[in-house]
């Protein structure tokens, strides 16, 4: 097991997307060092802790978007499917436990619902993604707005139940629950790509839409089926978000839109579809949440931030779109 | 009589005019609409005034559709345009200054600055053949930044010369823009550029084929957007007679919607550039609309967002129709 020839072997050996998972997880260890040297303590077991469990909302989000961009599509409209949730929870549990189950359920249906019509608007309406779930976002943005006054119902100041906060903050074996949550999310998603029919499906006609349908593939339902789950894990990021920061507030769903994007393009899936894993966009929300974290521990201002993100995003673009061409 | 052509360009020609015929329709019931609903409210029918400012409110949006038209007949999409006429915005409030010559030297930098932008995101997209979506969600964040960087607050002045020759309450001089607007795309459509778009967005392996240069026509259509999009930043500026980095956000949305309502084809190839400003004065008839039947302005985004489904639906399933049947016929 000597050097330099094994690793290149290994990595030779690796598809495309495998080796850019190795990359972002490479660059977060990277990442980690840079924040060591910027701010002690920033290695701390808590801080990573922290910074992981902040890097679950953005990878909930990418779980959906990883869904859709598999097929070549896109889900714009998660900035606001991802609030309404938040203040559906809050409001409808009025902050009570004994509510708590109803307004789970309620809330989860909801981003399901929303992420169905989605899907319905691309596959039987034949909307392109990007306007589809576009304008949805501002259906969302609109109903989220008037239905609470924007802010001012009564209600609307209530927090999450306190079992949901529970959720957000509590530990188990001294890793927080989230994190727990999301080794569970990652299972599942695994388990639902690799090892069901419908995974295979998934990959099948992101690779190629028409032959899928010549192969009997139930090309329509499964791409509803994946904008529903699209809509279903931002409106679950909406309810961590809204546990953790006990109340929710008018826009805290905006910076999820570019995050969970950047995180799935990080992790290597190819944008036209058809290529990519889950892992990589957990790759890519943990690298990006630590390279925020960076940038925050530097003092870096909001507009430097905005211009950094996409700066990188550009250049994984450049250097992916290269690779693809050469291999 | 099987099997005729699907594009023939008889069944073409007319689909991209039922496009215009449509949103010209749809103006004309929204503005009878408007009228109505105004005369049931204020007791009498809109008149000069009213005129006047609608015409003003919309040239902003007229420009960013027509701007987006440009990208989106290369069957691409422009999500930048927001960032750009924020920048064009925030640089408009602070560097104007205060004579005629500062004024025009500005403004045709700022122009130059979007032109500039607009060409990045054409290099990238026709060069790094990148997916256009990322592209400019990616320039969108970017120049955003810079704009906030640029304002952080919103201020800066605009002067009042400036804001009397763009925005004229007075009297409805944007008339004079908005057949520029018309007279600029009527003379690109006929040019060897304009046919280059709309041959590109309908199919660039044909279009490279018949001498097109799909790389050149792409750089030129972004760069176009990036321009028309900055000359946008300066009459939201004028309109407000101050800078804010973050006004233009809402308007790659609303680029869209015109753009949609205006019967331009989001696959590419097939649309008009009246059609989209046309699209543009339709949004602002129906935020009119909905002042005056008393809807929450909260509410203002749901019915865009609703609109613009109903519209897509509408306008392909319409096109398809006539398409077939002139096929057929």
């Amino acid at each position: 097991m000597s050097g330099g020839g094994t690793r290149r072997r290994v990595l030779a050996g690796l598809s495309p997307t495998g080796r850019r998972v190795l990359y972002a997880y490479g660059a977060t260890v990277l990442l980690f060092l840079l924040g060591g040297l910027v701010r002690p303590g920033f290695i701390q077991a808590t801080n990573v802790l922290t910074i992981l469990t902040v890097a679950m909302f953005v990878g909930l989000v990418a779980a959906g978007q990883s869904f859709v961009i598999l097929i070549g599509g896109i889900d714009l409209s998660v900035p606001w499917v991802l609030n309404a949730a938040a203040i559906l929870l809050a409001t409808s549990s009025g902050g009570e436990n004994a509510h708590a189950a109803a307004a789970l359920a309620l809330t989860l249906g909801m981003g399901a619902l929303v992420g169905v019509a989605n899907g319905i608007g691309v596959t039987v309406l034949g909307v392109p993604a990007v306007v589809m779930t576009l304008a949805m976002n501002g259906i969302m943005e609109g109903l989220t707005l008037g239905l609470s006054g924007g802010m001012t119902c009564g209600a609307c100041a209530s927090y999450a139940p306190p079992l949901v906060q529970g959720l957000a903050h509590g530990s188990l074996l001294g890793v927080p629950a989230p994190l727990w949550l999301w080794l569970a999310v990652i299972g599942l998603i695994s388990f639902l790509l690799q090892a069901t029919v419908f995974g295979r499906a998934t990959y099948a006609i992101g690779t190629n839409l028409r032959a899928s349908e010549l192969a009997g593939l139930r090309v329509r339902a499964t791409v509803i089926g994946l904008y529903g789950l699209s809509g279903l894990t931002a409106a679950l990021a909406g309810i961590m978000l809204v546990g953790f920061g006990g109340q929710a507030s008018l826009g805290m769903g905006e910076p999820y839109l570019f995050q969970s994007i950047a995180a799935v393009v990080i992790g290597g899936a190819s944008i036209l579809g058809g290529r990519g894993h889950y892992l990589g966009a957990v790759a890519g929300a943990i690298c990006l949440v630590t390279l925020i974290s960076v940038l925050l521990a530097m003092n870096m201002a909001e507009y430097g931030r905005s211009i950094i993100y996409g700066v990188i995003i550009l250049v994984l673009l450049l250097l992916y779109g290269r690779e693809a061409r050469d291999g | 009589m099987m099997a005729p052509p699907r594009r023939s360009t008889l069944a073409h020609g007319l689909a991209r005019h039922l496009g215009l015929a449509l949103v010209s329709a749809l103006l004309a019931v929204s503005v009878i609409g408007y009228g109505g609903l105004y005369l049931a409210t204020q007791g009498r029918l809109p008149g000069g005034f009213e005129f006047t400012s609608s015409l003003n409110n919309t040239m902003p949006l007229a420009l960013a559709g027509l701007a987006q038209t440009m990208v989106v007949l290369t069957r691409g999409l422009d999500l930048s345009i927001g960032g750009i006429i924020d920048l064009s915005d925030a640089l408009a409030a602070l560097y104007l200054g205060t004579t005629a010559a500062s004024m025009a030297l500005a403004s045709a930098l700022i122009l130059l600055a979007g032109a500039v932008l607009g060409f990045v995101n054409g290099a990238l997209v026709a060069y790094g053949r990148l997916p256009p979506i990322l592209v400019t969600l990616a320039t969108l964040a970017i120049f955003q930044g810079l704009a906030i960087r640029i304002l952080p607050q919103p201020g800066g002045a605009v002067p009042e010369g400036y804001t009397a020759l763009l925005v004229n309450t007075g009297a409805p001089y944007a008339l004079f823009y908005v057949l520029a607007m018309m007279l600029f795309w009527a003379v690109l459509r006929r040019s060897r550029i304009g046919i280059a778009l709309l041959a590109v967005g309908d199919d660039e392996a044909a279009a490279s084929s018949n001498g097109i240069d799909p790389v050149v026509t792409k750089l030129v259509a972004y760069t176009l957007s990036g321009l028309i999009a900055a000359a946008a930043g300066l009459f939201l500026a004028a309109q407000a007679t101050a800078g804010d980095a973050t006004t233009g956000n809402g308007y790659t949305l609303t680029s869209i919607v015109a753009v949609v309502l205006g019967g331009v084809s989001l696959f590419g190839g097939r649309g008009s550039g009246i059609g989209a400003i046309l699209g543009a004065f339709v949004t602002t008839m129906i935020v009119n609309i909905l002042f005056f039947a008393h809807i929450d302005p909260l509410y203002q985004s749901f019915y865009e967002g609703a609109f613009l489904v109903i519209a897509v639906v509408l306008a392909e399933g319409l096109g398809r129709l006539v398409r077939k049947r002139r096929a057929r016929a």
